[in-house]
């Protein structure tokens, strides 16, 4: 638990660096996440973090905010040697951090969040002082430009707006060091729409302005436009500082994966897609529900037809509404000519409807149990006999399916949650393949928190299964993504279709034309 | 300090550990341990205690707790918990009692189905007017009190013939009580159902992550309104037991089994955040609570002090096994 007290002091530099890092490693059982990181924050930069999955981002990333202690190594802010035990340890010392998952109470106001546990004159013996309170959080919502209404309710608000609310709140740290403050954003746009990303990323450059920033992303273009100077992490340890101004995504995706980047990403031209003698396989017409109405749309065999909209254009309902997990108020649904009930999932698993969660961890996936049984979780009549479950046959269904994915897992055996996130994926789509009867694939963000290679994996099973005739309703992660995959794009805006763009595989779009239809 | 297995995180899902680690293994063989441990102990303040006759009479002891608390297992299992368990195994004696004469032979059955039906109507209030269990069951365990009270007289109901279910309390070959034959083939049959068919991943799946085993097309609810209904059934079970050796159905005959009936759940290592356990661990929790109140008389600690043993029972055996990865906030 001791410190190494090697790694001798960096001279030559003539302004210390706000933050720095020394030979930081930290390790789990069976697994080192950090390897002896260094890493240098100046004064007023922004500095990207990129990385894999499993790089050590986010390990790194807690023990700069108390909530890793590092086995070894040392951690310097302003020249000055810091053991950082808790948030609140780094708060003082002018780090914070805006986490990946939002952490403000819904039910209180912007501005009971943004002073929340710094209230300082905002509270006077005990009672709250509301004006005081306000005038605090406003000076903090002015320091970034923004115009939320501080006494609007947190959960009024949109993702983007209490995105800038946990900026504004991070920023009351600068109090407590009278000097530049270390903002680290941890994938700040993993959940944010085009649009959105673009204002994000102007807040950015503003707080550069008054504070060093640490920008933390899975998205090497945004990494390249926003940074400053980029650290690729890869196995723990920093495997290259990058300028941007002469680097290409290219080169930065070597550093991170180790080798060179598939030229295409999508296997777009790989397997042509059937363009002909498409009758809809899946057919909506006039669906209604909570937060989408009137949606007419088709799927055909073998097609891949991605659904893009802003954050509220119902296009996460819509999915699970066809998979029956939500419910609906109108409208007929047919698959292969047959009417589909949308009542249950149940009912849509029988009728050979598969669907991916978007949140892998809790819905996707049971993380105690097998590999094994998860892959079988809908299809248990690939492991039975009549009503008995034949060990035999689940071990050659699953260890089939392991190798055919090549899923890299010690075992059928082992609990799916220890294994890495794009093999878990694996897991969850091949539990709609194992019964060999999936007619149709809703996949809510599949490559969601993936790296690079897991990506590109989960892209060749997409083109294979609609090689096989599976048709596919995705819900991409970012507009790239939707036009590499799919063979005609269908835009949402307010619960509405909008516009359906073909998107064959000579004839792509871009992804401005897309943003057009979208606001 | 050197950087141990510094290239393990690269070649990423590859080194990852395959099976349980030791920890994880002993921890899950405490239960039996604990039983062990419990019985030399035993056995070293009262040689006598290992006579077969005392070894007998404390499984016979136990019997009717194992019963109670295994088909409740299965809803903790589906992350749940049944409160009502004790009530309405007490209101079930109240009506045996009181149906043997007119129904003989039929009188046992009919009452563990209307346990059953008792305990599939809490699961479906639970399921479909989306209350918590705990609420649900607490409810449930008021209303079973009152009606047992009611039927009765608020008096015990002596039974007098008994032949019918002699079967409860009585000796098979001369030596092994004939309720503890009924516990251990109770609960096998439940583990055997649950273990051969897809049942097992169905309920793990549910109490570990409801909402991905709805996603994946698994019953969830009719899944726990069975685990409700077998709950229901098992306490019917249990009062058929009790009645037998007590020769008498009463209102709160049962009441005091619910702190060792959720203690014998704990103790057994299943977690009551659903998920994780097994019907054969919870007969090990009811051995275990068996011999620490056997223990208590023999080391001469007065009757009253038991409760405190189970309510700590209960809070330490959470503690030990509680997954608190998921458990977010502790309400």
């Amino acid at each position: 638990m001791s410190a190494r007290p090697e790694a001798g002091p960096q001279p030559g530099t003539s302004a210390p660096p706000v933050l720095e890092v020394r030979g930081l490693v930290k390790t789990y059982p069976g697994v080192t996440a950090l390897d002896g990181v260094d890493l240098q924050v100046r004064r007023n930069e922004v500095l990207g973090l990129a990385g894999e999955n499993g790089a050590g981002k986010s390990t790194l990333l807690k023990a700069l905010v108390g909530l890793v202690r590092p086995d070894a190594g040392e951690i310097h802010v302003r020249g000055e040697r810091v053991r950082l035990r808790s948030v609140e340890d780094a708060a003082d010392h002018g780090i914070g951090m805006v986490f990946q998952e939002q952490s403000l109470v819904p039910n209180l106001t912007a501005a009971e969040n943004i002073v929340l546990g710094s209230e300082g004159p905002g509270v006077r013996r005990g009672f709250y002082r509301w004006a005081t309170m306000r005038r605090l959080a406003q000076e903090q919502l002015d320091k970034i430009g923004s115009t939320i209404d501080p006494l609007a309710r947190t959960d009024s608000l949109t993702f983007a707006e209490r995105q800038m609310v946990e900026i504004a709140k991070v920023l009351r740290i600068e109090q407590r060091t009278h000097d530049t403050p270390v903002i680290i954003l941890d994938e700040p746009t993993s959940v944010l729409e085009p649009g959105e990303i673009e204002t994000l990323f102007e807040q950015v450059r503003r707080l550069r302005e008054f504070a060093s920033v640490i920008f933390v992303s899975h998205r090497l273009d945004e990494v390249l436009d926003v940074c400053d100077r980029v650290y690729v992490l890869r196995g723990g340890r920093a495997a290259g500082e990058i300028r941007p101004a002469d680097a290409e995504p290219g080169q930065l995706h070597r550093m991170m994966i180790g080798s060179t980047a598939p030229e295409d990403h999508y296997h777009g031209g790989a397997a042509a897609p059937p363009a002909t003698s498409r009758q809809p396989l899946l057919t909506v017409r006039g669906l209604t529900g909570t937060a989408f109405r009137d949606v007419d749309l088709d799927v055909g065999a073998g097609e891949i037809v991605a659904v893009v909209g802003v954050h509220g254009s119902g296009r996460e309902e819509l999915c699970k509404a066809l998979f029956g997990a939500v419910a609906t108020s109108a409208g007929e649904v047919a698959l292969d000519g047959r009417k589909l009930s949308l009542t249950s999932p149940r009912a849509a698993c029988a009728a050979g409807v598969g669907y991916v969660p978007a949140e892998r961890k809790t819905e996707g996936m049971v993380g105690p149990m097998s590999v094994a049984d998860n892959m079988t979780l809908a299809k248990q009549r690939v492991r039975c006999a009549g009503p008995v479950v034949v060990p035999k046959r689940q071990a050659d269904v699953v260890d089939s399916w392991i190798r055919r994915l090549s899923i890299r897992t010690p075992g059928r055996r082992t609990a799916i949650g220890r294994l890495s996130g794009g093999n878990q994926q694996k897991v969850v789509l091949a539990r709609w393949l194992v019964g060999g009867d999936v007619r149709l694939l809703l996949l809510d963000h599949p490559t969601r928190g993936l790296d690079v290679g897991a990506r590109s994996e989960v892209y060749r099973l997409m083109r294979e299964l609609a090689g096989n005739g599976v048709a596919t309703l995705l819900l991409a992660d970012s507009l790239e993504e939707a036009i590499g995959m799919a063979d005609r794009v269908v835009v949402m805006s307010d619960g509405r279709v909008v516009a359906e763009v073909p998107c064959p595989a000579d004839g792509k779009p871009s992804p401005l034309d897309l943003v057009k239809e979208m606001v | 300090m050197s950087t141990p297995a510094s290239t393990a995180k690269r070649s990423g899902s590859a080194a990852v550990a395959a099976g349980p680690t030791a920890a994880e293994r002993l921890t899950s063989l405490m239960p039996v341990l604990a039983l062990a441990v419990l019985v030399v102990a035993l056995a070293a303040a009262d040689p006598d205690f290992l006579r077969r006759s005392s070894l007998m009479a404390v499984v016979d002891a136990a019997a009717p707790l194992a019963v109670l608390a295994a088909g409740a297992t299965l809803v903790v299992l589906c992350g749940g918990i049944d409160l009502s368990i004790a009530a309405l195994a007490s209101l079930s004696s109240v009506l045996l009692a009181l149906w043997l004469p007119g129904l003989d032979a039929l009188a046992w059955p009919a009452v563990v189905a209307v346990a059953a039906v008792a305990g599939a109507l809490q699961g479906a209030a639970h399921v479909f007017l989306r209350i918590p269990s705990f609420i649900v069951t607490l409810g449930g365990m008021s209303v079973f009190s009152s009606i047992a009270l009611v039927v009765s007289g608020a008096a015990t109901v002596p039974v007098v013939d008994d032949t019918s279910i002699r079967w409860g309390f009585s000796r098979v070959l001369g030596t092994v009580p004939s309720a503890a034959v009924v516990a251990v083939v109770v609960v096998a049959v439940l583990a055997l159902i649950v273990k051969v068919t897809p049942l097992d991943s169905s309920i793990k799946a549910t109490g570990y992550s409801e909402a991905a085993a709805r996603l994946a097309g698994i019953p969830v609810d009719l899944v726990k309104i069975g685990a409700f209904c077998v709950s229901g059934a098992c306490a019917g079970l249990a009062a058929v037991l009790l009645v037998a050796r007590t020769f008498s159905g009463g209102p709160t005959l049962a009441d005091s089994l619910l702190l060792p009936a959720v203690a014998a759940i704990v103790i057994g290592g299943t977690a009551i955040t659903g998920g994780h356990g097994g019907v054969w661990r919870t007969v090990v929790g009811a051995l275990v609570v068996t011999l620490l109140r056997v223990g208590l008389s023999i080391v001469g600690v007065s009757a009253a002090y038991e409760s405190i043993l189970y309510g700590a029972i209960i809070v330490v055996a959470v503690a030990l096994t509680l997954d608190r990865s998921k458990v977010l906030v502790v309400k």
